[in-house]
Parts: C-alpha cells; sequence; structure tokens
C-alpha cells in the first residue's frame, strides 16, 4: 500500500514518571512534620531554584507536591520537610532513613534569586511556610556578600510547632540576619514574642522600600494582614513575592487541578509576584 | 502476618457474600493474601479475633442486632457491605408498611414466633469503619478494599456520581430517552451498570451528596415538573433509610 | 480553493484501504443516535450522521490511561512508561471536533510536551466531514467558528453535492498534511476539481454561512469582556442552585482535557499502574486539599470556573477558543443549565 507510515516504534519518556531517590535521613521535627534528607540515584544536585517544588511519589500510594526546602548551593543532596496529612505523606511518614521514594522535578517557577541580588531582603514565614523559604534564607547564608540587610521574621503557633529547631537556634546566633520569631501559644520556656507575625514588625529597622524585595509565605490569612504591613512601608507590589498552593496532580500544567483562575500555579507559580495576584480573585481568600 | 478476615450475614439475600465468590479469577489470590477465619459460623465460639469483618445484610430483628453487637467486639475493622447493611436496603420497605401486616404476611401465622424490629442499616446500631455500598456489593470494590488493607492504605469511597462513569463508558444518558435516573445524586462506583443495560439508576449505592439531592429537588419541580419525593418513592428499595434520615 | 474532488464512494474504498494499516473509528448508528465506533470496515460507518453523541477523544485521550508501570524490588523501584502508538483513523469528524483536537494538540504540547497524548496523536490520521448547516438545534458552533476548519485534520471532505436517488455524495476535498495528500494522489484517487466544482465550493461556503443561525446576539467576541465584568453576577449561584455537580458537561465537552492520577496496585502488592482518569472541574473535589479546604467549595464557584474557561481564559492563554459550540454540555446537563443561555443572561444583565 503506497501510504507512507510513520510508524517508527516511538517512545518517548514519560513526564509522569519518577527517578528513584533514598532517603538518606529523617529528623523528627515537630509531632507531625518531620524533615527528610534525599540523594537522587546516581547522585548529581536536584538543580533547583528556591521555592520549587517536586512531587514525592510512593509507587501504589501516589504523589504529593513538597517544597524543596534546602538550597541549591547544597549539592550532594536535598531536604524536604513533610507535615503528615493525608494518605501519601502518611505513608512517607512510615519511611526511614535508605528507603527509596521517587522525585519528580524541579517544578514549578520559584524565586528568582538573581533579581534578589544586590539587594535588602524581609522574609516573613508562618507556620509551614518556612520550609518553602528555608531554601533561599539558606542561600542567602551561603551567598551572604551578594545581598544587602537581611530580615526574616518567623511566626509558629507554638513552640513546639515551630519547625527547624536547630536552625532557629543557629539563626537566633547569626550576625547576618536580624531574625525574630512569634508564637501565638507560648509555653514556661518561651522567650521570644507572642502574637500574629505582624507583630515583629516592631523589630524592623527603617527599610529602604526601594531596595527591599520582601518574601511572604504562610498561610493566606497571615498573607493579608503582612501585605498590609509591607505595603504599608512603601514596598512596590512588583517587590513582594508570595508563594501559592493548590490541589495539585501534574505539576506540569495538564492536569488543571492548580488553577486558580487563569493561572496555573505549577507551572506559573507556587512563587508569584504581589503584583500579579492582585488581579486573581481566587489567589487570596 | 496474613490480616485474619471474617464475612458474616444477617437478614439479607446474602448477594453480597455471593458477590465475593463471584471474584473467581482474583478470589485464590485473595485466599493467599488473607486468612478467612470465619464465613458465616455459629455464634458459639468466644475467642475470635479478626482484623476485617464484613457483614452484609440489615439489622432487621432482636438477633441480628444482638449480633453485629458481638461481631463489633470481635473486629478490627467492621465493614458494611452491600445496599441492606449500609442503607438498610429491600428490608425497609417494611417501615413503610404495618407491622401486623407485613408479619402475617412473611411469616403466617408463626408471626408471633419471629419478633422483627423496624430495619435498620447496621450503622444505626454500632460503629461501622467502612461501608461497600451496592446492591449487590460492587465486587471490584471490595477487591479494591482487601488490596488497599493489605497496602495499608485507607479506603475511601468514590465522591462522583454515577455520571462520571456513563460519560467515561459513552453510554447515551437516560434523559435522552426521557428516563429519569438517580445517576447525577447517587454515588458512582458501580461502572454505571444499571444505565450500561438502558436501566436507570436507582440509587442502590446512596446518595452522593446533601447538595446534589437538594438540587435534584429543585431541579426536578423547575424543569421536569416531578416531585422529588415522588421519584424517591419510586425507588424506596435502597435509600428508605437514609432518604429519612436527611433533612 | 479544493485540492480535490471525490466520491463517497471512492473514500470508502480509500479508508478500507487504510483499515489494512490503522485501526478505524467512524460514526455507527445505534439506535437514534451516532458514536464514534471501531469499524472493521467502511461501509459501517455513516457518513452522513447528524452528530456523534461524544466527540472522539476518548480514542486520543482515554477515559483511563496507563502512565507507567511500575514493580517493586530490594528496597526501590523500577518504572516503565506507557505509550500507544497503534496507528489509528478516525474517518468522519466535523469541524468542531477537529478543532477540540487541535485545543488538545496544543495542550500536551506545549511548554512539557506529553508523551502519551502525542505518541498517539502522532499515530492518528483524521477525516473530516464538513457540516453545511447545524447537525442539530441548540448548537452554536457557528458563533464560536468551531463549524469551520481549516488545520487539525489530514483531509476535509466538503459535501458539494449529492444525487437525490440515495447514491453518491461528491466531496470537494481539502488536504490538511502531506499524509492526507498522500493518501488521496498516492490511489490516484478522485479528479482535481474543475471550475464548477470550484464555483460550486464557492456556493457552499456561502449557504453554510447563512445555515448557522446567530446564538450569541451579542456575539462571540464580546464574552471575554463580559466574562471579566461579570465575576460577582448572582446568575452564578442562581443557576448553580440546580447543579448536580455531576460532571456531565465536562466529560462530554471535547475540549476539556482535565485529569487525576491515581495508582493502582495488584493484590500481591508490589507492581501496579499509576494511571490517569477524566476529570472534571465542576466535579465536589476538584480543588480540595487534605484537610478539607475546598479552594471551590460552592457549586456556583464550580460553574464559574467552567464558563470562564471555556469562554475565555483557555482562548487567553493558548490561543486557541476553549469551546467550538457543540453544545454538548448543554445537552449532557440533566439540570438543563445550558453554557450559551448563560452567555445571553450575562449579555442582557449590562
Ligand atoms: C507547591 C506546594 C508546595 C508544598 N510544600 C509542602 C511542604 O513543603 N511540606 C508539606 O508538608 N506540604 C507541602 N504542600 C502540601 C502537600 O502537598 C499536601 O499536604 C499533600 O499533597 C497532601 O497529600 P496526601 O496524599 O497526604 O493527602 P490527601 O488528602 O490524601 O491528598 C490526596 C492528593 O490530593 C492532592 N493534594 C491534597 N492536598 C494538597 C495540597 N495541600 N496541595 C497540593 N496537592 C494536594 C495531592 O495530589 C495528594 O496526593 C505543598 C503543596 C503545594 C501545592
Ligand atoms: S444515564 Fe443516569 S447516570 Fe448516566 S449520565 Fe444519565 S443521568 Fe447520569
Ligand atoms: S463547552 Fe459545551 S459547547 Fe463548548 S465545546 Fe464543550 S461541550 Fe461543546
Ligand atoms: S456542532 Fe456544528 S460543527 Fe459540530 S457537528 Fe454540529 S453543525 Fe457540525
Ligand atoms: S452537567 Fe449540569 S448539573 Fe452536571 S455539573 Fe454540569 S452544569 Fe452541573
Ligand atoms: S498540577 Fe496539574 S496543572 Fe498544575
Amino acid at each position: 500500500m503506497p501510504l507512507i507510515e510513520r510508524t517508527s516504534m516511538y517512545r518517548g519518556d514519560s513526564l509522569y514518571e519518577p527517578r528513584p531517590a533514598e532517603i538518606t535521613a529523617v529528623e523528627k521535627l515537630t509531632a507531625d512534620e518531620n524533615l527528610y534528607t534525599i540523594r537522587l540515584d546516581g547522585g548529581g544536585p536536584l538543580g533547583h531554584d528556591p521555592g520549587q517544588f517536586v512531587q514525592v511519589s510512593l509507587v501504589g500510594i501516589g504523589e504529593c507536591p513538597i517544597s524543596i526546602c534546602s538550597s541549591p548551593t547544597r549539592l550532594e543532596h536535598f531536604q524536604l520537610c513533610i507535615r503528615r496529612a493525608g494518605e501519601v505523606t502518611e505513608h512517607i511518614h512510615r519511611l526511614d532513613a535508605g528507603d527509596t521514594v521517587g522525585i519528580r522535578g524541579p517544578l514549578g517557577h520559584g524565586f528568582q534569586v538573581h533579581e534578589l541580588h544586590g539587594k535588602d531582603v524581609l522574609i516573613v514565614a508562618g507556620g509551614l511556610g518556612i520550609a518553602p523559604v528555608r531554601s533561599l534564607i539558606q542561600y542567602i547564608l551561603d551567598e551572604r556578600s551578594r545581598f544587602g540587610a537581611f530580615h526574616l521574621l518567623y511566626g509558629a503557633r507554638s513552640p513546639a510547632e515551630m519547625l527547624f529547631q536547630t536552625d532557629v537556634i543557629r539563626w537566633r546566633e547569626n550576625k547576618d540576619v536580624n531574625f525574630h520569631t512569634t508564637v501565638d501559644r507560648p509555653d514556661e520556656q518561651w522567650r521570644g514574642h507572642t502574637g500574629v507575625v505582624t507583630t515583629l514588625f516592631q523589630e524592623l529597622p527603617k527599610l529602604d522600600p526601594h531596595e527591599t524585595m520582601a518574601i511572604i509565605v504562610g498561610p493566606p490569612v497571615m498573607f493579608k494582614f503582612v501585605v498590609l504591613e509591607v505595603l504599608g512601608r512603601r514596598i512596590p507590589q512588583k517587590n513582594v513575592y508570595c508563594s501559592l498552593e493548590r490541589r495539585m496532580k501534574c505539576g506540569v500544567g495538564k492536569c488543571g487541578h492548580c488553577q486558580a483562575n487563569n493561572v496555573y500555579v505549577c507551572l506559573e507559580g507556587p512563587v508569584f509576584r504581589y503584583g500579579e495576584l492582585k488581579a486573581l480573585r481566587e489567589a487570596i481568600g | 502476618m496474613r490480616p485474619r478476615i471474617a464475612i458474616f450475614s444477617l437478614t439479607s439475600c446474602e448477594g453480597c457474600s455471593l458477590a465475593i465468590l463471584e471474584l473467581e479469577d482474583q478470589l485464590l489470590s485473595i485466599l493467599d493474601a488473607v486468612e478467612i477465619v470465619n464465613f458465616r459460623e455459629g455464634m458459639t465460639e468466644r475467642s475470635w479475633d479478626i482484623d476485617i469483618g464484613f457483614v452484609d445484610g440489615a439489622v432487621s430483628t432482636p438477633e441480628d442486632k444482638r449480633e453485629v453487637e458481638h461481631f463489633r467486639e470481635c473486629c478490627t475493622k467492621l465493614v458494611a457491605i452491600g445496599a441492606c447493611a449500609c442503607l438498610g436496603g429491600l428490608n425497609t420497605l417494611k417501615n413503610y408498611q404495618d407491622e401486623d401486616e407485613y408479619r402475617a404476611y412473611v411469616y403466617g401465622d408463626c408471626a408471633k414466633y419471629f419478633p422483627t424490629t423496624p430495619a435498620q442499616p447496621i450503622s444505626a446500631v454500632v460503629n461501622v469503619d467502612h461501608e461497600l455500598p451496592g446492591c449487590p456489593m460492587v465486587k471490584e470494590e471490595f477487591l479494591k478494599f482487601v488490596t488497599f488493607a493489605l497496602a495499608g492504605r485507607t479506603f475511601k469511597l468514590p465522591e462522583d456520581p454515577v455520571c462520571v462513569e456513563c460519560k467515561k463508558k459513552g453510554i447515551l444518558c437516560l434523559y435522552e430517552k426521557g428516563i429519569i435516573c438517580l445517576g447525577p445524586i447517587t454515588r458512582g462506583g458501580c461502572n454505571a451498570i444499571c444505565p450500561s443495560y438502558g436501566a436507570k439508576c436507582e440509587g442502590c449505592r446512596g446518595i452522593v451528596a446533601e447538595d446534589a439531592l437538594k438540587a435534584a429537588g429543585v431541579n426536578l419541580r423547575e424543569q421536569y415538573d416531578v416531585d422529588l419525593a415522588d421519584v424517591l418513592a419510586d425507588v424506596r428499595m435502597f435509600g428508605a433509610y437514609q432518604e429519612k434520615t436527611l433533612p | 480553493m479544493l485540492d480535490r474532488v471525490l466520491s463517497r464512494k471512492r473514500l470508502l474504498e480509500l479508508v478500507d484501504e487504510l483499515a489494512h494499516a490503522r485501526r478505524i473509528v467512524g460514526p455507527v448508528k445505534q439506535n437514534d443516535h451516532y458514536f464514534y465506533e471501531p469499524v472493521d470496515r467502511a461501509d459501517r460507518l455513516d457518513l452522513d450522521f447528524s452528530y456523534c453523541v461524544y466527540g472522539p477523544k476518548a480514542f486520543l485521550l482515554p477515559p483511563t490511561q496507563t502512565l507507567f508501570r511500575f514493580k517493586q524490588h530490594a528496597g526501590t523501584f523500577e518504572t516503565t512508561p506507557e505509550h500507544n502508538d497503534e496507528p489509528l483513523g478516525i474517518i468522519g469528524v466535523h469541524p468542531c471536533d477537529v478543532n477540540a483536537i487541535r485545543l488538545l494538540d496544543h495542550a500536551f504540547a506545549n511548554t512539557h510536551p506529553d508523551e502519551h497524548y502525542l505518541t498517539r496523536r502522532r499515530q492518528t490520521f483524521i477525516v473530516g466531514i464538513d457540516c453545511p448547516g447545524p447537525c442539530t438545534e441548540g448548537v452554536f458552533c457557528g458563533d464560536m467558528h468551531g463549524n469551520e476548519a481549516t488545520t487539525g485534520f489530514d483531509v476535509m471532505c466538503y459535501p458539494l453535492s449529492r444525487d437525490d436517488t440515495g447514491g453518491d455524495v461528491r466531496y470537494g476535498v481539502v488536504f490538511g498534511t502531506d499524509a492526507g495528500r498522500e493518501f488521496i494522489l498516492y490511489a490516484q484517487a478522485g479528479d482535481p476539481p474543475s471550475v464548477e466544482d470550484e464555483r460550486a465550493f464557492e456556493r457552499y461556503q456561502i449557504e453554510k454561512q447563512a445555515a448557522f443561525p446567530q446564538q450569541i446576539p451579542y456575539g462571540v467576541d464580546t464574552l471575554p469582556d463580559l466574562l471579566e465584568r461579570s465575576y460577582d453576577s448572582l446568575l452564578w449561584q442562581a443557576t448553580a442552585r440546580r447543579c448536580y455537580s455531576c460532571g456531565s458537561c465536562n466529560l462530554s465537552c471535547p475540549t476539556c482535557y482535565c485529569f487525576n492520577m491515581f495508582d493502582e496496585q495488584e493484590l500481591a502488592l508490589g507492581t501496579g499502574e499509576r494511571k490517569r482518569e477524566w476529570d472534571g472541574c465542576q466535579l465536589r473535589s476538584f480543588a480540595e486539599v487534605a484537610g478539607g479546604h475546598n479552594f471551590r467549595e460552592a457549586p456556583a464557584s464550580r460553574l464559574r470556573h467552567r464558563i470562564y474557561r471555556k469562554a475565555k481564559w483557555v482562548k487567553e492563554r493558548e490561543g486557541i477558543a476553549g469551546c467550538v459550540g457543540c453544545a454538548r454540555c448543554d445537552r449532557a446537563c440533566t439540570a438543563k443549565i445550558s453554557s450559551v443561555e448563560i452567555y445571553n443572561q450575562l449579555a442582557e444583565e449590562r
């Protein structure tokens, strides 16, 4: 038959296939959150930007998106802070060092660090929001000379729920960062601030609004109040960044689950400039 | 260790237990993976120690009630299977009739020796961990439940209505033939078996969400000039108990 | 401009030849309705079909599709992706469905190419059949420009004339791809179009224009702006109170391509498949996250999301219309919620 057949046995890669990776360490951070140190099979860096995420797979169970919470400057492994929240995360919590997970990524659009180079940086994190920005915090501390003043405000519900306690202790002592913490519900030992994260703004010196990049990551309720504080200090909207959370499945802009209005959070986000988000009615609250 | 599994029947046609036997191909793999410790045995043995107990049938007699309470004590996880166990099922029809009448009808002169109570789903009597609804129970769902249990996963019923399965199978919607079908308000997972054979969905897997039922009320009245209550009465077979407990 | 003219009889002969190398799918009548079905012979096809209840999407993006198989051993796992490269011929695709496939092509090819779709698509040969007039009541393909396809097919056949004795249809044929050209020319099928054929084609086009009544009097180009201004309209809520959140509108729509992903394990554990399945933004749990928060809790917000996608967002993102006006959503809705009615109601609110 004179038909030209294009039946070369084409077999492309799959967008959805995870790579095996080994958990090299598990650290319990709080009752519900563990820190996993992970090494890709065959080694090599993940090659991510701070703020990006990976899809973590347990074959037979499923997949879920998790922010990369270590800096790209740490090459030999990467870290994920995972809260037990449902099916997949529950099963991840049953794993130990030496076990294997599947990794797809890095995915999404993270912080473009070159935009932050040469600037003062203000990071405000609430709750689990510290996880995605920890990558950036580590990056700034690793490449400290590239940045001006560095302010870091972190709020948690209670001292027991404060993540990355070892980091927190180090950051407190580190002269390279102006670091303050607050909790909603203090215990006897607590010596930091009490109240919502906006109370920490009193610890900030006068900011140079045009030289300051503000990064806000936390639950939506927190976001609104922090934005008010930040804009109130005349930081232009294009210099304010935040990270969104949505249901995700594919992580590559196909499945539609992560859409917030006309934006695919897994593709254009999770990191957005506040200016871009304003027009998105579904984005905030 | 293989999980210990038991299957019990209360007042029912036992069609659901039969559905398990119909799994033919997979039945052997199931028997490999689990230990069946009790398949409708007597109540004499006291030292039962069961990981998952599946119960079909509604609670329809005082004896049923005692049995199901006993099952609950013996089983770590208790799973209601089939419309009777989950919703009361067929048995609830009697709740709409005069007690003396239906008892005389069923038991004739011996009625006084057979005490019965209004039919209830087992969740009305004891705490139930999972439900696998349907008349009969969907055997593939049972298989999935067992697979999930073996993998340590939590089984969740589908949250989408039957219509989703019609569309995936590419079936002509019965509404296009002027037939009112309960698919839009009924929990899917049955692979739209009734519409596949041209029969309307009668809701044997229960109502998928309250807001769907509410929409049906509005919609049938405004768009079809039909009363939801009449439509439901028509299929009272399965949903009767649930219908009564809904707002 | 036509590339060729061809009789129906000859076309079906070509399809029979094609069937040696490809699985053939096309419109088949079942009771009073048409469905795309695999056939073994071209004469099983009914190319005079009005419309198919569902588009041919299921053959390109199956309702459930394995993405990869996995096997666990020695504490790690292996995956094998699954791609279906079985050659397929879809015969008798109306312009609306051709345009819908164009959108899927774009959506699965852009940014991160999805080989599970694209492998199938590359192996698919499409023979379009044009519609001289609306296939049934309620379609608004004329408004959406869904009734005209200029690309997305291998060949498109325009039914220029038919002899009334129940015999043959004379198709004017346009080639969309090289494969389409080869399909006709290598077989030396049909004839070059004559001057009369070209004139008949011009008349056909003019008559076709007139045959599609306007269903959206305000004009579809106003829809993106109209929707922009209607975000807070009460109409969403008023309409959605009838909505079952059943997803029939999504799943019967040829341009909907959202999906869910899930794992299926074998009973013996250790092996299984990760699959995807059709999903829809009208379904309750579509935007729900762990812990129960739902980013689109209210049925009204889900209805609005779908309508915005169809008439605004998809076009803005992909440059291709998100709705081809086939009205399958409207027909599938047992609550009789109609997208075209919503457009017109919103326009009247202004
Ligand atoms: C960009 C991004 C970054 C995230 N980073 C972190 C992190 O660093 N640490 C952390 O603990 N959690 C993070 N999350 C939340 C985390 O993805 C969810 O807690 C997780 O998906 C719950 O999955 P599950 O299977 O345990 O829950 P289930 O309720 O069983 O969810 C089933 C499936 O629904 C989807 N899903 C459910 N909840 C979410 C959600 N909140 N976001 C996206 N998809 C969801 C997933 O596909 C999940 O597998 C992040 C979410 C996003 C979108
Ligand atoms: S036949 Fe019934 S279940 Fe199927 S789509 Fe129609 S209404 Fe839904
Ligand atoms: S939205 Fe409706 S009319 Fe538009 S393409 Fe989809 S099914 Fe057809
Ligand atoms: S909707 Fe329009 S383009 Fe599609 S089959 Fe009907 S008339 Fe043809
Ligand atoms: S088909 Fe109708 S009732 Fe069902 S989800 Fe769509 S709009 Fe709602
Ligand atoms: S997660 Fe699938 S599109 Fe974003």
